[in-house]
């Protein structure tokens, strides 16, 4: 088995190569955000590095969102193309699930929160004491707050609360204040998307036969865009 | 001589477009997914809007070039992307898959100005387009004057220093009532009207240089409307005055330009190029200097993928190539 995994659906953009049992490349890059033109070259490099060619891929998992609108459709349109020039199957994973995934196998209630901008974070709950993440709650666009306050209730059952994802320092004052000593903060290596993270998922997902048409896969934004928004939709 | 297939494909607007062209003039296949009917609801293209509908419909648009061309996706020789100018979110859309596919078929990727794309509308067809040829590309984004001594070689002579002429269609239209978009609305309003009876100022007109400003006929044309109460009988009337107007502009400093530069050839481009009393105006105004005067049929006027494969041609064989990190831009300091 050999999956490519892949995401620019933050500020972050991450490659990987797995081969199902053990990750044999990982870049990744937090700096600038210019994935329109990092995202393949450090594509083309994992692949090369590793002496693999795209054929030789079982799928490309890709990040479907939430988080930057324009970061997301970079990585889906990118690996559309891959995919529909190479016929390799696509794998989509949320960008929170695949954050929450970075504490398999704690007992705490895991929150991915990413910064969504106008006083919004895109956030879910995981419980992750499993080999997989669970969702207990979200996922949802909301205010830091709401997000506290809902979270909280649930984290009742677990002996603390991690805040995961470029979210959390924004709103830390509101996160500290409505979680106190139950929240549990850290490290940096912990706090962003790793592509390593979504090809362990995407392996799972694989033999699962979770693959997705290349024309069907979709970005999931969780929002609206602000014109539609103006002329009152409603959230699909 | 070996047949060159390009692929080329198109995001920069709200067209989702790929076309296959063989040797710079054969178009083998032209997909167009046009999103207008979805703009419509909001008087306007929505940039965030337009780029969702292009991840959506990138793969199906390409394939579907494929299958109209019946093609295999590895039988094309290089891949044509437009990546400038335009909507940035939307233009990184077909960027990105461009380059993933170009990627996984190991196929040269080409990098085309939109602008250039309208301009070689012209040359899928014809065939005997002569040079030096003055270029006008008139669209919603855009109004410029080129001179072109060689296919392939361009030098902007002037352009608008506000109002993209096919703006100003735009937002007279929706002014007016007409609808959007304010091409057609107003070519469509004018033809129950009459020219002259009201008025409109020809700007610039009196300058020697080859820029534009469309902003105050825009002004005009509304005050006008205003003045009057808004009375609706004056609507068809007002829509010919301006239409008229900007056909007038357009055309006298075309027709300057390309005197000025010893031109044989006019060439018209861009979504406005579509308007009737523009290409009128523009053929008898130029054969009557004798030049040749050109414009690509209706279907090749607004934005499509055939263009851009076309163009790619001449980069092609150049040996023009992109490379991965290839980004968009939202304009050109210069073409
Ligand atoms: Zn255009």
């Amino acid at each position: 088995m050999l999956i490519l995994a892949v995401d620019s659906a933050t500020p972050v953009a991450g490659v990987a190569l797995s081969d199902g049992e053990k990750i044999i490349a990982e870049y990744s890059q937090n700096f600038k955000q210019v994935h329109s033109e990092k995202f393949m070259p450090m594509i083309d490099k994992c692949l090369k590095d590793c002496g693999c060619i795209l054929k030789d891929l079982d799928a490309i998992a890709v990040t479907s969102g939430p988080g930057s609108f324009t970061g997301i459709r970079i990585g889906m349109a990118t690996v559309k193309g891959l995919s529909l020039g190479s016929g390799v199957p696509l794998i989509s994973i949320s960008t929170l699930e695949a954050l929450a995934f970075n504490m398999v196998l704690s007992d705490y209630l895991v929150c991915p929160v990413l910064n969504a901008r106008k006083n919004e974070v895109y956030a879910a709950a995981y419980d992750v004491s499993g080999v997989k993440p669970d969702i207990l709650w979200g996922p949802a666009a909301c205010p830091p707050q709401v997000m506290a306050d809902e979270t909280g209730k649930i984290a009742a059952n677990h002996p603390g609360i991690v805040l995961l994802g470029d979210g959390f320092k924004p709103y830390q004052e509101i996160f500290r204040s409505s979680f106190g000593t139950r929240l549990r903060e850290v490290p940096p290596h912990l706090m962003l998307p790793r592509a390593g993270s979504i090809a362990t998922l995407a392996a799972m997902k694989l033999k699962q036969g979770a693959l997705e048409d290349v024309h069907a896969i979709r970005p999931y934004y969780i929002r609206l865009s602000e014109a539609e928004y103006q002329l009152g939709k409603e959230d699909k | 001589m070996k047949e060159v297939k390009i692929l080329g494909i198109e995001t920069s607007c709200d067209e989702t477009a790929a076309a296959i062209v063989q040797n710079g003039r054969h178009i083998l296949a032209n997909i167009v997914n046009s999103q207008i009917a979805i703009h419509q609801e909001f008087g306007g293209v929505v940039p965030e809007i337009a780029s969702r509908k292009h991840i959506e419909n990138i793969s199906l648009v390409v394939d579907a070039a494929f299958k109209q061309a019946g093609l295999a996706y590895d039988e094309i020789d290089a891949v044509a992307i437009t990546n400038a100018p335009g909507l940035v979110g939307a233009l990184l859309v077909g960027l990105s898959f461009a380059k993933g596919f170009a990627y996984a078929l190991d196929k040269p990727l080409i990098a085309v100005n939109h602008l250039h794309g309208h301009i070689y509308a012209n040359f899928l067809a014809h065939d005997d387009i002569e040079f030096p040829a003055v270029c006008l590309i008139v669209s919603g984004g855009h109004t410029s004057i080129l001179y072109m001594p060689a296919a392939g070689e361009y030098e902007v002579l002037g352009s608008t220093i506000d109002d993209a002429a096919g703006e100003a269609f735009d937002k007279v239209a929706r002014f007016l009532g007409l609808g959007y978009p304010g091409g057609p609305a107003i070519q469509k309003a004018a033809a129950e009207g009459q020219a002259g009876k009201y008025v409109l100022p020809r700007v610039f007109l009196n300058r020697q240089d080859l820029d534009f400003s469309f902003s105050g006929l825009k002004t005009a044309a509304m005050n006008q409307w205003k003045k009057n109460d808004m009375d609706p009988a004056m609507v068809n009337d007002l829509a010919a005055e301006f239409q008229q107007t900007l056909a007038e502009i357009l055309t006298v400093k075309t027709l300057r330009a390309a005197m000025l530069k010893d031109a044989r050839t006019v060439l018209l481009a861009g979504g406005v190029a579509a308007n009737d009393a523009l290409r009128i105006l523009m053929k008898n105004e130029g054969e009557a200097k004798g030049l040749k005067v050109y414009y690509p049929p209706l279907s090749l006027c607004t934005d499509n993928a055939a263009m851009i494969a076309g163009s790619a041609y001449f980069q092609y064989n150049k040996g023009d190539f992109a490379s991965l990190d290839l980004n968009a831009y939202a304009s050109l300091s210069s073409l």
